[in-house]
């Protein structure tokens, strides 16, 4: 039973509009990125195989849908997250000072049952604007605060260069796997109508 | 409800111009807004609360209790001096009154464990595996965001105060061992009668005169005896109103329709291997569906504000038609059509208009006639109502409890393992509907009487001491909550208003008022199209792919 309800992994990726939580997802799943923003429509969650330690996974990633915009992400959202991943915009100061407050939205409404040891991970992203020279953000700055927050692992990230990506996601792979809930929440018999992308998801925290 | 005091201050909402406003994210709102968005309407669904579902919301411990006995009132509105509309300031009304709730032990623990539960503002409901609120959730895509577990167990509560299986399926009637022999021959020959009427390649059917007739007469005609009658009626078909009583029954059912309940009921039982009975019932609660719906209207492109109260509409001076909203934000923003939650309404009659002002569709729309009323408790309580079982749903048919008892009592317990309550708790609700809040009360107190204990105030621990004894223990109420809702049906009019949660047990009737509502308003577009999923989304098989996760 352990190891079958770890197959699946749920990841959802907070910030604010325009960070580029899309465009990561697009590009860790797809290697694609688009140029032209346009606020969050159509995207759903993404799922990708992942390899660990000879296991194969799955990983979902829930984007946002645009209802963070007004801070309207409701609790079914957060349920049953292995892992949260915190992007902000290197340039954008206002992006940086908000990461506080998703990661207390996180801890509010997934309620995870260690919230000191829930794994997060943080993203820099679009360090490629301008060359790195209209950043507002250093990465010192960035990882002082990680390192504030119980040493969240942090990266910095270009979507649209693809780089760093890769190695973001693993991290937060291997960070979603190891967020073992201490309270044993498996439902078994759980009945899906559709079948659909779901199966065998985990129940990583209560809320 | 969150926590969270210090929220980021909301940009404007931009754009302006909307198809379509809808205010409240009770579960027809959302239905109306994931098909709306579906075929490619521009949507703001806004919310006053900090939560999705409105009436039909979740809520933990301590959420659900503020909820009930301190409705928001709405922020005072903003006035503005210069505007070329007419500003009619909207009332909130509550849907809920007459809360009653009552602590008879462990409060710290309940407090303490807030979080954990789940409770269902318009319980109890559940869905039929084979109903038509599965097929709707296929069609719109919500199905990929929910999970559901079956009900384990149906019951029927027999006068003499036992609870009696509900004989759903050919080997059910076998094994109960309630029924007389003669009894199962009765049940086994009316359900091989109705199978045939069923089954298009048998000749043998049911009359059509028969059809038209009361169902309580066709099973008089087919000698039926009054325990099943009862268990076809109220715990299969799941009428309201004592079928038997001329002068009170207002649903007095109908052969055909008594069949089509005793049909949906039979192909929900084993549609679903690992569901047991013929129910379902979501993991995290019922407020789990809107935000599914509103999560499928999101990903098509609506955009959703919590927390933001409507103050306001803005009515055309001259024509006297809707324009649009003010938000508590002080925005103007507009739309073609707007719906209501039904929870507001505008002061009658109008005191600011101006004096030209044609305002007799707006005093009509205001003047919405409620349907009725629904009498709705909760009981959390220590252990399960029987023994092994965790998950269930109760019926006690009229006359069960006391003569006087005109209507059905439906209840369901629902236990941790659907994630609503915290370990070693289970949730009771009850439901009837009624006249009075007082005639609605009584039915609930008698119904959880009959089942559970509850504790005399300041009696506490003798009364647990007394039943510690006894071998057969009567679960103890820790906390119980009794209120009133009234009863609305969506409504197309000059503004639209949506549905509050029903008498019913399960979803149909609402799912068909929302179709009607959307169907109304946009008469030209398809109800949930079939899309064709684009590579990003994920696969989300053929509708009748019905895998499970066992």
């Amino acid at each position: 039973m352990a190891s079958r309800r770890r197959m699946l992994l749920k990841v959802i990726i907070l910030g604010d509009s325009g960070v580029g939580k899309t465009s990561l997802m697009n590009q860790y799943v797809n290697r694609k990125f688009s140029n032209q923003y346009k606020a969050t429509i159509g995207a759903d969650f993404l799922t990708k195989e992942v390899q660990f330690e000879d296991r194969l996974f799955t990983l979902q990633i829930w984007d946002t849908a645009g209802q963070e915009r007004f801070q309207s992400l409701g609790v079914a959202f957060y349920r049953g997250a292995d892992c949260c991943v915190l992007v902000y915009d290197v340039n954008v100061m206002k992006s940086f000072d908000n990461l506080n407050h998703w990661r207390e939205e996180f801890l509010i409404q997934a309620s995870p049952s260690d919230p000191e040891n829930f794994p997060f991970v943080v993203l820099g992203n679009k360090i490629d604007v301008d060359g790195g020279n209209s950043r507002v953000i250093s990465e010192k700055k960035a990882k002082a605060w990680c390192a504030s927050k119980g040493n969240i692992p942090y990266f910095e990230t270009s979507a649209k260069e693809g780089f760093n990506v890769e190695a973001a996601f693993q991290c937060i792979a291997k960070n979603a796997l190891k967020n073992e809930p201490e309270e044993e929440m498996y439902l078994p018999d759980t009945i899906e109508v559709g079948g659909g992308g779901r199966q065998q998801r985990s129940t990583g925290c209560e809320c | 409800m969150s926590e969270s005091q210090d929220l980021l201050s909301y940009p404007p909402i931009d754009p302006v111009n909307f198809d379509l406003i809808i205010v409240g994210t009770g579960l027809s709102e959302s239905i109306v807004a994931a098909a709306a968005s579906a075929a490619g309407k521009t949507i703001l669904h806004l919310d006053p609360n900090s939560f999705y579902g409105s009436h039909f919301a979740s809520l933990s411990f301590l959420d659900f209790t503020s909820y009930l006995t301190s409705p928001n009132p709405l922020p005072a509105a903003v006035t503005t001096t210069d505007s070329e509309d007419v500003v009619v300031d909207l009332l909130h009304q509550p849907i809920c009154s007459d809360a009653e709730i009552s602590c008879y032990d462990e409060y710290s623990f309940l407090c303490e464990n807030s979080r954990k539960f789940n409770i269902d503002l318009g319980g109890p409901r559940a869905l039929f595996s084979a109903d038509r609120t599965v097929d709707l959730l296929l069609k719109s895509g919500a199905a990929q965001y929910l999970e559901f577990k079956g009900i384990d167990e149906s019951f029927v509560y027999e006068p003499n105060g036992g609870l009696a299986n509900v004989p759903d399926s050919r080997g059910a009637i076998f094994r109960d061992k309630k029924l007389s022999l003669k009894e199962k021959n009765q049940l086994m020959r009316f359900f091989k009668l109705v199978q045939q009427h069923l089954d298009d390649t048998q000749e043998e059917k049911i009359s059509e005169e028969d059809m038209e007739i009361p169902f309580v007469s066709f099973l008089e005609k087919m000698k039926l005896p009054p325990k099943i009658k009862s268990i076809l009626l109220y715990a299969i078909a799941l009428v309201d109103y004592d079928q038997d009583s001329n002068e009170v029954c207002k649903d007095l059912l109908k052969t055909k329709d008594g069949i089509d309940c005793l049909a949906q009921y039979s192909s929900s039982v084993g549609r679903f291997p690992n569901a047991p009975g013929a129910l379902l019932y979501p993991i995290y609660g019922e407020g789990e569906l809107p935000q599914a719906f509103c999560r499928r209207a999101a990903v098509k492109g609506c955009i959703y504000v919590l927390r933001m109260p409507v103050v306001s509409l803005l009515m055309d001076k001259a024509t006297g038609l809707y324009k649009g909203v003010r938000l508590a934000s002080g925005q103007d923003l507009y739309s073609q059509q707007l719906i209501l939650d039904p929870s507001f309404t505008i002061p009658s009659p109008l005191s600011l208009s101006p004096r030209d002002f044609p305002c007799e569709r707006l005093q009509m729309w205001s003047q919405r006639d409620i349907k009725g009323m629904v009498a709705r408790g909760i009981c959390i309580t220590r252990s399960s109502i029987k023994p092994a079982v965790t998950n269930c749903s109760v019926v006690y048919p009229p006359r069960s409890l006391y003569p006087e008892q005109m209507t059905s009592i439906k209840s369901l317990q629902i236990g941790p393992n659907l994630a609503v309550c915290p370990e070693g708790t289970f949730i009771l609700y009850f439901s009837t509907l009624c006249n009075n809040a007082d005639e609605g009360k009584n039915l609930l107190k008698a119904a959880m009487n009959a089942l559970l204990t509850l504790p005399v105030s300041g009696n506490t621990e003798s009364v647990s001491s007394v039943q510690s004894d006894s071998e057969d223990t009567k679960p103890i109420v820790l906390w119980s909550a009794l209120y009133i809702q009234k009863l609305i049906v969506s409504n197309f009019e000059l503004i639209s208003s949506s549905s509050t949660p029903d008498g019913n047990l399960n979803y149909n009737d609402l799912l068909d008022a929302a179709e009607k509502l959307f169907r109304q308003m946009f008469p030209n577009e398809e109800f949930f199209p079939k899309v064709t999923t684009s590579p990003e989304e994920p696969t989300d098989e053929d509708d009748n792919g019905l895998t499970l996760d066992s």
